[in-house]
This record gives C-alpha cells, structure tokens and sequence, in this order.
C-alpha cells in the first residue's frame, strides 16, 4: 500500500505521458509474461566455517530441510571439497573446537566427513607469565573434575572442517551453490500489483543473477557486506598485532605421548605466543607480534625462524627483544643465550626441529563487535558478528554457538508459522547471543591489553604474577567449562 | 491500593454486574443481547474500532507487539489439543482451517505457513483491515504460490452452514474475538458447525475479574499504552467457567481444555496455571459427534 501511495505522490511530479509510461510498466510487472524473481528462503553470503555449518545444520534438521537455500561464495568450493594433504603436511590455518562445537557438528551429521586422522585432541593447556613466570594450568587434575582426562579442546584445520562440512552438504543436496561469485551489491526488491517485494534483499551477482531472500544471512567474515548493507554499525579496535602462524616439525609427540597432549601458551609484552597440538611430530604456532616483528620472522631462514620460536617460549623477554633487531643470525645467538638460561623441559613444548615450506603466513588482528546480529530479514553469524583476538582460540567457536542458536530460533519460527525473515522471528537469537559474546570478546580484550602493555604502572603488577592468576582464572573457568559441560568424546 | 480504592468508588455498576454474572455462570450467554445491530454478531463500533487500528495492526515493534509475541503459543495451543484425544478429524495429515474474525491476518498467515496446513479460510467483517491482511499477504511470495490463504470479508452468519464433514474445518479459531462479539452463545453455536466431527473449536479470551480489568483496561491501554485504547470493553469479557457452561451438557462437544496466560514485560507470554481465572486464557473443545 505504501509503494502505491508513493506511485501516486511520485505522478503529481511528472508529466502525463511519463505517468503512462509508468502505468504500463506496472501492468507488465503484473501479467504472467513477467519473470518470476528467484526468491529463497535463506541466502546465505560466506561460505567460511559458520556459512556452511549453518546450511548443514538446516538441511540436517527435517523442520527446516524444506526451505529454499542459496550459498553464495567467492572462492572455489570445489576446491575447498577436493582439499587433500599428505599425512605429513598440514594446513597453517588451524583452529580449537571445543567440545561443544564438535557435538554440534557430530549432531548434524559432518563430524565424521572430517579426515579424523587430522584432528588432534588435547587434554592440558599450560599458560604462563613470560615476564613473571607466574603460571596457571589447565588441566582435569588441579581442578579435581570428575571429567577427568577430558579432551578440553580439537585442533582441526580450518580446511578439514570446510572440506567436511561441504562434504556433508553435498551428501543432504538441495542447496543452490554460487561458488567463484561475488556479491556485486545488495538492493531491495520491488512492489507490484501482485508481490511486494520492497523489504526483500536481493543479492546482485556479477553476471546479472539475482536472488531474493526472505531471510539474508551474513556469513562473509570481518568485513562483511551483508552488515554493510544493512547499515549495522561495528565496533572495536586494532590490536596493532599480526597474528603469525606456521605449520612446525617437533623433536617428539609431546610429553604426555599421544594420549595427553598439551596446548601452551606464553605471554610476552608484545603479545601470546601459543604452541598447539597436531597429531604425530607436528604443532601449529600462533604468534601474536608487532607488524614490524612479524615481518621480521616471515623474512628469516627456517633456522633462523626455528631459532627464534623456540627463543620464544624460553629466553627472556629482553633477550627475545634483542634476537629480534638481528637481521639474521637468531640461530647462533639463541644457542649461545640458551648455556646461560635453565630451562624446565617438561614445563614447555618440546623443541621446534622443522618448519613446512609456505606454511608461515600472518594475519592483522582486531576486536570488532556488531551493534545488533538482527535486521529486518537480516541475519550475521560468525565473524560477520564478531572478531575476537585468537589468545582464547573461541573465534570459530563463536561462530558456531551463533550457528546453533540461528538454526534453532528458524526451526521454532518454521513449527510456529512464523516468517523467518521478520525481526521478530529472529529476536531470540540475539538475545541468546549477544551478551554471551560480548563477554568473551571483553575478557580476551583485557587480557590482551594487560600483557601488550610494554610499560607503565601495569608493569609491576604484573611481573607480581597478579594478573596472570587474575585475569586467566575466568577464562579458564569458561574454557574449562565449556569442556566439561559436555564430558562426552566424540572420538 | 489506593487506586483500586478510587476505582471502586466510581465505579459502582460495574462491580454489580460483575456480581451477578459470577453467581449465575452462563448468566451473560444466555442473557438478551445488550447490545445488537442487524444480524451479525458483530457490534458496529467494534468494527469502526478496528478500521482505525487497521495501519497498525502488522506493526510487530509497536501497538501489535503482545499479539504479535502470543501467536505461537497459538499453535502451541492446538497441537495440545489435538495431541489430548486419540481421535481426529482427518486420517490426513493436512489440516483445514477456518479463522474467524482474522484481523490483519496475524494466526490465518502463521497457519497458512505450517506444512501440514491444506487451507485456512480467513474471515473478517471489516473491509478495511481485510484490505490490510490482503496486503500483507504480498510481502511472501510463498503464501502467494502455494494458495492455501483465502480472505473473505464476511461474518459467520454469512457464511453458509456446511453440509457435510468435506466442506467442515478441523480446526476453528476464534482469537481474541469473543470478547468483541454481542451474543456470545448463538455466535458459538454458529461458528460450531463448521467444525468437523473429531475437529477442534479453540478461542482466545480474557476472563472479566478485577485484575483482568485492571491489567488490560488501565494498565495495558492507559498506563503502558501496549494495546490501543477502546480495544476492550471489559463487560463484554466472558470468563472460563462460563464458557465450560456453554458447552456443558451437549452431547456433541467433548471436555474443553483450558490454559491461562500471562504477559510478563521482557518476557513474553508464558503459560501459567491457574491463570485462566484471572486474565487471558485458552479455551479449546473437540467437536465429538
Ligand atoms: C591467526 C588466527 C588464529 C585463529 N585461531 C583460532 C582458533 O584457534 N580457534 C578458533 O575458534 N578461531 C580461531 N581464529 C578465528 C577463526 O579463524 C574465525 O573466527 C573463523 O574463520 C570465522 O569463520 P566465518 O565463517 O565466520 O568467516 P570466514 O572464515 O572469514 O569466512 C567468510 C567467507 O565469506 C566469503 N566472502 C566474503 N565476502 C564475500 C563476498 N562479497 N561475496 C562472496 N563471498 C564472500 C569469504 O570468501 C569466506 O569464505 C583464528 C583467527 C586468526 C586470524
């Protein structure tokens, strides 16, 4: 009613044989002859880890395996489905799942589409003070869980989960997929005599296709165009950080052997370095630096590299400070300082020998928060939502409890008769999520800033070991939690 | 308390005839009409009311929002009906439906949504808001596809009384529409047969108590302003035991179920026992011969 409002209004502007000319456009719109608009039900844009685990979880689900989905991606997924590495080469892009989210993917049926040869559990987190040496441990023993020997957390490649996830999706059919397709722009719909369309997205691919959502979901990463076009507003910050990362050889399986790994992490002034676990040999490095630092050790030889990861979970910071102004030379240098420095070896990941070609990469890292997840047919998961620094490694994870809460908020809104698209269909996923993230994304921020902090009245606080009790004791609380929460294995 | 003391004083024939009604049960569906105008069970100024209101009946962020917000316990409502007794209207799975006094369309589009739904027939007395839930039916190009929506301006009394189970409905609702109508009794008696033997007739109401007049009339239209003022006359409410009355006795109606709700701001609607006595409620029976 509005538009032919508006139509009307609009003709007392314009000259009569315009007026003509609209009319008639308005009857072609109406007769048969017109195109029907290719109208889904969901349009998903990302098909990142949050993208596809929601359309899984909604084709899984016979509630909602009826709705017309599209996924629209920029990249090659049939690449990304054929994904293979040899046993001995893993992928640098690595993430934790938790518990909850491997049930979770187990539930709609792709955890087993996962090479589960690739995933390593771990069982212990050690997390210490580089300037203090205070030190907190996660373990099952020092918290006297019942759970004990509980997996707190999966390492699984960020490719084995896409891989697995595609995998599965092609096995429950019927989603339409624009993979290699840009989102050109998104726009509304438009009103005829027959079909109002105007508070329906439509997302422009190159190539002139246009599909209509009734629910859009922004699965596009930190900067998602979906959020853009709906006019939500994020806040938050750079770190002024690279997150560096690698794929490294070790002298051993771990301490503990295969049966309890251990994940570590060590914060230094300029941000945690963590060493997590892959199956065998292998470990992945996540090192939060200055961009000039990370610079630095993408252009070191692989000793050299080697040198200065094994510095970094041993030597002190100062000595660490130092090997970084070498141009070269880290390997000699960190053989020399380690004579004079005692190391406990057990308290530590063993050492780095190898480091696979290609593999070191780094990333910018920042805090970003969405002002809402909801807009009227809008809805954003994932990173689309929400950045969090990687010191937790709750990111993807994120994403999936927003994947979860999405999923079941269309299901009750499909058993109710409701339209999935409208605001108030999607409200109870906002308000299961929102406050839920923001804490998270507030603790790890805080942590951040109390450790990057090189000086200044923090400082001796925190060589006290204060904050490295304080402030890791809720994030282990939560971590810990979310492990034990559930106490099953999914191996 | 001080305010319900001021209301009492001014108020003296209301708290009469309140009084009177919870003595004899079924007092105000057996009673003359009041209030009567032509053949319809719809009152003229209650359909005048609702053209106003017409705008915003599909605004779910504003005036509408607590309708909005207790749809789905709707649903919920009949499949607990339905789930109750081990016979059914249809050896289908597909259910027909007729809505009266649909309004912009809120219950009539959600149940034409369902899957297992085959038609919803959607009447209203007022053009205007039919113009509205017409409209709105637009924005979804399934509902338009699948064509299991049909409006039609009409009242129960102008519908023809159905001849035989085909042309019946499993399900018919009255939502929030009883407390608008002037003859109670006869309008149930009619909307009756068009349910189908096995089928459900389920409505929504308020009882008419101090507390209801209280929370929907000064609280909820004047103090919070969540419903629109003049949308409830509170004489007209028809409470629970009344309408158990209604269907006491005939041999063609089972036992009706009966669950209350409230409105808890933040919250939503949320079932809570016993609260049918007081303020809104659901009341279904099941059509048994
Ligand atoms: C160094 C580092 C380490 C991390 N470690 C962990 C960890 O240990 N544990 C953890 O849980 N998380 C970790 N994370 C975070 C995790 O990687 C992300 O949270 C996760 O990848 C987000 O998934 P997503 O599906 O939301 O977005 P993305 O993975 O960013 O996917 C978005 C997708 O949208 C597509 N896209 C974007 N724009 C368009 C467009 N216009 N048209 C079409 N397609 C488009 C992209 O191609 C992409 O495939 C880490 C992140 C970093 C940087």
């Amino acid at each position: 009613m509005d538009g032919l409002i508006r139509s009307r209004t609009a003709a007392a502007y314009v000259c009569r044989s315009c007026t003509r000319r609209s009319q008639r456009r308005l009857q072609r719109d109406y007769s048969s002859a017109a195109p029907r608009p290719d109208t889904y039900d969901v349009v998903c844009v990302g098909g990142g880890p949050a993208g596809l685990s929601l359309l899984t979880a909604l084709r899984a689900n016979p509630v909602t395996s009826h709705l017309r989905i599209a996924l629209v991606e920029a990249q090659d997924l049939s690449k990304t489905k054929s994904w293979k590495l040899p046993p001995n080469k893993f992928s640098n892009r690595c993430s934790s799942l938790t518990p909850s989210s491997a049930l979770f993917l187990d539930k709609i049926g792709a955890w087993h589409h996962l090479e589960r040869s690739r995933v390593q559990g771990y069982q212990e987190m050690q997390v210490w003070d580089g300037v203090s040496g205070a030190r907190i441990e996660f373990d099952w023993a020092a918290d006297s869980s019942p759970a004990a020997g509980t997996t707190i957390a999966y390492m699984t490649e960020n490719l084995n989960l896409t891989s697995g996830l595609l995998k599965r999706l092609a096995e429950l059919g019927q989603v339409s997929v624009f993979d290699n397709a840009k989102v050109e722009k998104i726009s509304y719909g438009e009103e005829t005599e027959a079909l109002d369309l105007s508070q329906w997205p439509v997302v422009h691919l190159a190539g002139g296709k246009q599909l209509h959502a009734r629910l859009l979901v922004g699965a596009d990463g930190a900067n998602s165009p979906v959020r853009s076009f709906a006019g939500i507003e994020a806040q938050g910050w750079d770190y002024g950080r690279h997150g560096v990362v690698a794929t490294l050889e070790m002298e051993g399986e771990g301490w503990g052997g295969d049966q309890a790994k251990i994940a570590y992490q060590r914060f230094l002034p300029t941000g945690p370095v963590a060493m997590l676990p892959l199956p065998g040999n292998y470990s992945t490095l996540v090192w939060s630096t200055t961009p000039e630092n990370a610079a630095l050790l993408k252009s070191l030889s692989a000793k050299d590299f080697l040198a200065t990861v094994n510095a970094a979970f041993r030597l002190s910071p100062t000595d660490l400070e130092f090997m970084h102004t070498q141009g070269s030379g880290q390997t000699d240098e960190y053989a020399w300082r380690m004579e004079h420095t005692p190391v406990d070896h057990q308290a530590i990941p063993q050492t780095a020998i190898g480091v696979q070609e290609g593999t070191i990469a780094s990333f910018p890292l920042k805090m970003r928060h969405a002002d809402t997840y909801i807009g009227e047919r809008v809805a954003l998961i994932g990173d689309a939502a929400h950045t969090i620094h990687p010191l937790a490694g709750q990111g993807l994870n994120q994403g999936q409890g927003d994947v979860q809460s999405l999923s079941k908020t269309i299901e009750y809104a499909v058993t109710h008769g409701q339209d999935i698209g409208v605001r108030m269909s999607l409200e109870p996923y906002l308000s299961e999520r929102y406050a839920a993230n923001h804490l998270l994304l507030g603790v790890c921020d805080k942590i951040h800033k109390l450790y990057s902090v090189g000086s200044g009245p923090l400082v001796p606080l925190r060589s006290l070991g204060l904050n490295a009790v304080n402030a890791m004791g809720p994030l282990k609380t939560f971590i810990m939690n979310q492990a034990a929460g559930n106490g099953i294995k999914v191996f | 308390m001080a305010a319900l003391g001021l209301l009492r004083k001014h108020t003296p024939t209301l708290l009469r005839d309140g009084v009177r009604t919870s003595r004899t049960a079924s007092a105000i569906l057996t009673a003359p009409a009041r209030w009567t105008s032509s053949s319809s069970s719809v009152n003229a100024d209650e359909i005048s009311h609702f053209n106003a209101l017409a705008s915003t009946w599909w605004d779910a962020h504003g005036s509408s929002r607590i309708l909005h917000l207790m749809n789905p316990l709707r649903h919920d409502f009949i499949r607990s009906c339905r789930a109750s007794s081990p016979v059914s209207s249809t050896s289908e799975t597909k259910l027909r439906y007729l809505d009266v006094g649909c309004g912009g369309g809120i219950f009539a589009e959600s149940a034409a949504r369902l899957l297992d739904t085959s038609t919803v027939t959607a009447i209203d007395p007022s053009p205007m808001i039919l113009a509205v839930a017409k409209r709105h039916a637009q924005k979804d190009p399934t509902l338009m596809s699948t064509q299991k929506l049909t409006y039609l301006n009409a009242s129960i009394e102008t519908l023809p009384i159905p001849t035989s189970p085909i042309e019946q409905f499993d399900i018919v609702s009255l939502f929030e529409v009883i407390e608008h109508v002037d003859q109670p009794a006869a309008f149930l008696d009619r909307c009756g047969a068009f349910v189908k033997p096995g089928g459900w007739l389920v409505m929504s109401t308020i009882a008419r108590t101090w507390t209801s007049w209280f929370t929907t009339n000064l609280v909820a239209e004047d103090i919070l302003g969540v419903v629109p003022k003049g949308t409830h006359d509170w004489r007209k409410y028809i409470n629970e035991d009344e309408l158990r009355g209604h269907f006491r006795g005939k041999s063609e109606w089972g036992a009706p179920r009966v669950v209350g709700v409230v409105y808890v701001p933040g919250l939503g609607w949320k079932e809570v026992s016993g609260s049918e006595k007081i303020g809104n409620y659901f009341f279904g029976v099941q059509r048994i011969a």
